[in-house]
């Protein structure tokens, strides 16, 4: 129990320290001074001791729970993770309920910026979860979903990422379209204010920053795991920030794209990572 | 129990008849959110959609009326339990059939819907949905054919043919029209444009958590390299 404690500390604290980076990143490339690193996770806190109003509208209790739903799953994945070292398609399946998740914290409320963010999210799954699925492909050359086995694979036979290259990179659009402000982030662009967000205060705004600080971290953990193996906390710290501040350079120097150009892209990126990964293990 | 399936040591199996459940951290996890999903959607009421009213600053509401709560709720209920069934059923025709039924009950969920944009999004769905039955049971007859069973438990030890591999590329394409996923998604997508976001999630639920699912089936299925 307290390893499990341990490890969501540190996933929501990483992961909320790596988006302030990520934002400082941003703000220095465009000539701005940005705020603080550790701004997201004032945030976090400041909402958690905010006051809470529901909207009228939302749909009760199910506005509420969806959130702490959200809050759940995320550390499901942490146990599995981290913790456990378990399945990688149970993390696939985390990674899908967060999607439902996400699609139906925009609904709930009854707002129209929620909504549009809603009908993005589900467009978006289309996309992102093949973009996940490539993770399928460790499963050929690995023989194993078991994350613990797969980072004995890589101590034997070296990192995956040397092997089957393309899956990390379809990884890693994934990866990117997680990231705030990507050319990817259609569910939250600001043309529909803070997406699915929009209509989310006090606490329940808190559950949805901290929920997205320990998804950020579990991604880059995954990544870092099934495509370079078992690291020390030092190496995992290492990895996460080099791969953050790639996200920064890309984010701040693109626009987000258009939720139709945005999907055409994901998924033509992991038909790519599918064939050629396939005809690179053949 | 002794029977590891993709890494995982199975938890146990509960035989009913010719329906043998089988119980994995996955499947269990999938299936427990499944029920904890429902059960939500079950005590929940729907939200009141705020729409911009055309030509004038004034916002409309729209909402969902009693009658139509009670017959989509039911359906999102029907729809949750087929969702948990898909998920630990060990069997791979009662997995299609499973399947089935999460797109008939998808269709139900918006067609009680007085709205014509989402109807013809639901119509055109329904019309992908059926037209995928035909490779969905296909795809099964294939593999039970090659494999001489469709229990999962069985075929998790036999070696992968072309025949196994052909049906279950056609398995997967009726799963995809079935659950209206890419290249499926774009009429499905517009079905959310109504209100009843408690209903809508069962209907996201459905599809993402077969489309993991079916993932895991094909890998029992075709084995590695």
């Amino acid at each position: 129990m307290a390893n499990i404690l341990l490890n969501v500390l540190i996933a929501f604290l990483v992961g909320s320290v790596l988006f302030g980076l990520q934002r400082k990143i941003m703000a220095r490339i465009q000539m701005r001074p940005g705020p603080p690193v550790i701004q997201h996770l004032l945030h976090t806190f400041k909402f958690f001791v905010k006051e809470s109003s529901f909207p009228k509208t939302a749909a009760m209790p199910f506005y509420i729970a969806i959130t702490a739903m959200l809050c759940v799953i995320w550390v499901s994945a942490v146990i599995v993770g981290p913790v456990t070292q378990g399945s990688l398609l149970l993390i696939f399946a985390i990674y899908a309920l967060h999607k439902i998740v996400e699609h139906n914290a925009g609904s709930s409320s009854g707002s129209p910026y929620g909504k549009l963010s809603c009908v993005r999210a589900v467009f978006s799954a289309a996309a992102e979860v093949p973009l996940f699925a490539v993770l399928i492909i460790i499963y050929f050359k690995t023989g194993t979903m078991d994350l613990s086995q797969i980072i004995s694979f890589q101590t034997a036979n070296g990192p995956l990422i040397y092997s089957i290259p393309l899956a990390a990179a379809m990884f890693f659009v994934l990866i990117l379209s997680k990231a705030p402000y990507s050319p990817f982030a259609i569910t939250k662009g600001k043309d529909i204010i803070s997406g699915y967000e929009t209509e989310h205060f006090g606490l329940l705004r808190g559950y949805l920053m901290m929920s997205e600080s320990i998804a950020w971290y579990m991604l880059l953990w995954v990544f870092l795991t099934v495509f370079i193996g078992g690291l020390n906390p030092l190496l995992y710290l290492l990895g996460m920030v080099t791969l953050s501040t790639i996200v920064a350079f890309i984010n701040a120097t693109t626009p987000i794209l258009n939720p139709n150009h945005s999907i055409m892209m994901q998924v033509s990126f992991a038909i790519i990572g599918v064939v050629g990964s396939l005809i690179l293990l053949l | 129990m002794d029977i590891t399936i993709l890494g995982q040591q199975l938890l146990g199996y509960i035989p009913l008849g010719d329906i043998v459940l089988y119980l994995a951290p996955l499947n269990l996890f999938m299936f427990a959110s499944t029920l904890a999903f429902t059960t939500i959607i079950a005590i929940s009421k729907t939200e009141t959609q705020v729409e911009a009213d055309f030509g004038t600053l004034k916002d409309k509401e729209v909402k969902v009326d009693q009658k139509e709560f009670k017959i989509r709720r039911f359906l999102a209920i029907v729809c949750g339990l087929a969702t948990a069934g898909a998920m630990i059923t060990g069997d791979l025709f009662n997995f299609i059939l499973f399947v089935c039924l999460i797109g008939i009950v998808n269709i139900g969920i918006v067609a009680a819907v007085k709205q014509v944009d989402v109807l013809d999004a639901a119509f055109q769905y329904g019309l992908v949905a059926m037209i995928a039955v035909l490779p969905l049971f296909g795809g099964a007859a294939m593999i039970l054919a090659s494999a001489g069973t469709i229990s999962l438990l069985e075929i998790v030890n036999i070696p992968t043919t072309f025949m196994m591999l052909f049906g279950s590329l056609l398995l997967f394409i009726g799963v995809a029209g079935e659950t209206g996923v890419a290249p499926f998604y774009a009429t499905k997508a517009e079905m959310f444009r109504t209100p009843g976001s408690p209903f809508l999630l069962i209907i996201h639920l459905s599809s993402l958590l077969v489309i993991v699912r079916v993932i895991e089936i094909l890998l029992i299925i075709n084995k590695p390299f």
